[in-house]
């Protein structure tokens, strides 16, 4: 057994976090003897549920069948990676959540912040904007937000098929005098420049690709121009994603 | 799974409670809103109650419950038999939701102190309490009893108080690497008590 495999009951008790997921479905997609395992455990897990049942509050069986009787159903068979049997309970809240979260992305590219960066060097803000909505409509996209400090948001939504991600920083607080946020992509323990903001905003949308197998993305505050020493400076957010 | 568990009349009932939930969770991944309410009455009770268990807050329980349960409803076509019970599947999404519910709205400072104000053993007393008669709740009590305190505990406090391995060895003074190891001991064992088996 490897080390990662310690994690196989924190990771069934769904008592990781999401970094920790992330990297054990990474290990769970190359051991078979692992998953099943894992799906045992869950399994095992699941049965603690029978000690906590407790009477449902009045109506909501009628509330709940009101909802279902105007809610489509998923389509069956939606590639997930393999070995992934139990990513169901986010892919909903995921959904829900990308209709609002799109909408506030397309508009801050809209406003002229895309800053695309790496090697997708974009001339023509149509074609941003362009590249913006194809990573957002993918198939396989999926969002992740996380509040950084006390107003500001760093939104990831990506798509593993496209190997592409678009990160939105909102309200951050300003960087500092020439200074400025780096994105970082992370795989495994490694951390990877994804590009660099423009300095002295705290605000700026981005494409960023290499997104296929990473873990998380990083946002870190750096000089102008981006980290001297090649390695994040002063991490500000790591955001796991699925 | 059922044909490992201890034989016996009790048995049968088991496989045919059992047995159900899957059955009508394949009736609604085909639109089925008579199955699906044939399915809320089963289910229900426990999502509901463990959600609660999790977030302490009867109201942000019915919320969340209600979202588990249309999930359930649109997400029914996803669920593969081969990977786990119909029930086991429901019940990982309520946890799921639960948890990232609690996780996002406190600061895990608060959480943590919150919990050690409170004895580490006080889920599973609870669990005691609300227990009622029912064949796989003494099964799953019966079981419990058989683990060690330390993997009892490390269990009772990630799965019923929606805690990280790392707030679970905060709580309980006890080393990182020895809380995975309980934890993934303990549910083997439990696993194997309750002849747990998947595919």
């Amino acid at each position: 057994m490897n080390e990662a495999h310690t994690l196989a009951g924190a990771y069934a008790l769904n008592a990781v976090d999401d970094i920790e997921r992330a990297r054990f479905r990474r290990h769970l997609d190359q051991c078979e003897t692992c998953a099943l395992e894992v799906a045992e455990l869950t399994e095992t897990a699941a049965r603690m549920a029978d000690l906590t049942w407790d009477e449902p509050p009045p109506g909501m069986k009628d509330a709940v069948l009101a909802r279902i009787a105007q809610t489509a159903q998923a389509r069956p068979g939606r590639p997930e990676r393999a070995g992934r049997a139990r990513a169901a309970g986010a892919s909903g809240w995921r959904r829900w959540t990308m209709t609002a979260v799109a909408a506030s992305v397309l508009a801050a590219a809209v406003g002229g912040t895309v800053y695309a960066v790496q090697e997708q060097r974009i001339e023509r803000e149509q074609d941003r904007l362009a590249q913006v909505e194809a990573i957002i409509n993918a198939p396989d996209a999926s969002v992740r937000s996380e509040p950084i400090g006390d107003t500001g948001t760093v939104t990831v939504i990506g798509s593993r098929q496209r190997d592409e991600a678009v990160v939105m920083l909102d309200g951050l607080p300003e960087p500092g005098a020439d200074r400025a946020y780096e994105l970082w992509l992370g795989v495994g323990d490694e951390l990877t420049s994804a590009g660099v903001l423009a300095a002295d905003v705290g605000d700026g949308t981005a494409v960023i690709t290499g997104y296929g197998e990473a873990d998380a993305i990083g946002v870190s505050r750096e000089p102008a121009g981006g980290s001297p020493t090649g390695a994040p400076t002063e991490v500000v957010a790591l955001i796991a994603v699925d | 799974m059922e044909s490992q568990l201890q034989g016996g009349p009790v048995e049968a009932g088991r496989a045919s409670v059992m047995a159900e939930p899957d059955a009508l969770l394949r009736a609604v991944a085909r639109g089925d809103e008579a199955a699906f309410a044939r399915l809320y009455d089963l289910v229900a009770g426990r999502v509901f109650g463990l959600v609660k268990r999790v977030l302490r807050d009867p109201a942000q329980a019915e919320e969340v419950t209600q979202e588990v349960l249309v999930e359930v409803w649109r997400t029914a076509t996803r669920y593969d038999p081969a990977r786990g019970s119909a029930t086991s599947w429901i019940f990982t999404i309520a946890h799921r939701r639960a948890v990232d519910r609690v996780r996002s709205e406190q600061a895990s400072a608060d959480r943590t102190q919150r919990l050690a104000a409170e004895s580490a053993t006080t889920p599973f007393d609870h669990v005691v309490e609300a227990a009622t008669a029912r064949v796989e709740q003494q099964q799953v009590r019966r079981c419990l009893k058989t683990l060690t305190e330390l993997q009892r505990e490390a269990l009772t406090l990630a799965y019923y108080g929606g805690y990280t391995y790392r707030e679970v060895a905060q709580l309980l003074g006890a080393a990182l690497p020895t809380v995975k190891t309980r934890m993934r001991d303990g549910l083997i064992r439990l696993r194997d008590c309750l002849g747990v088996s998947v595919g």
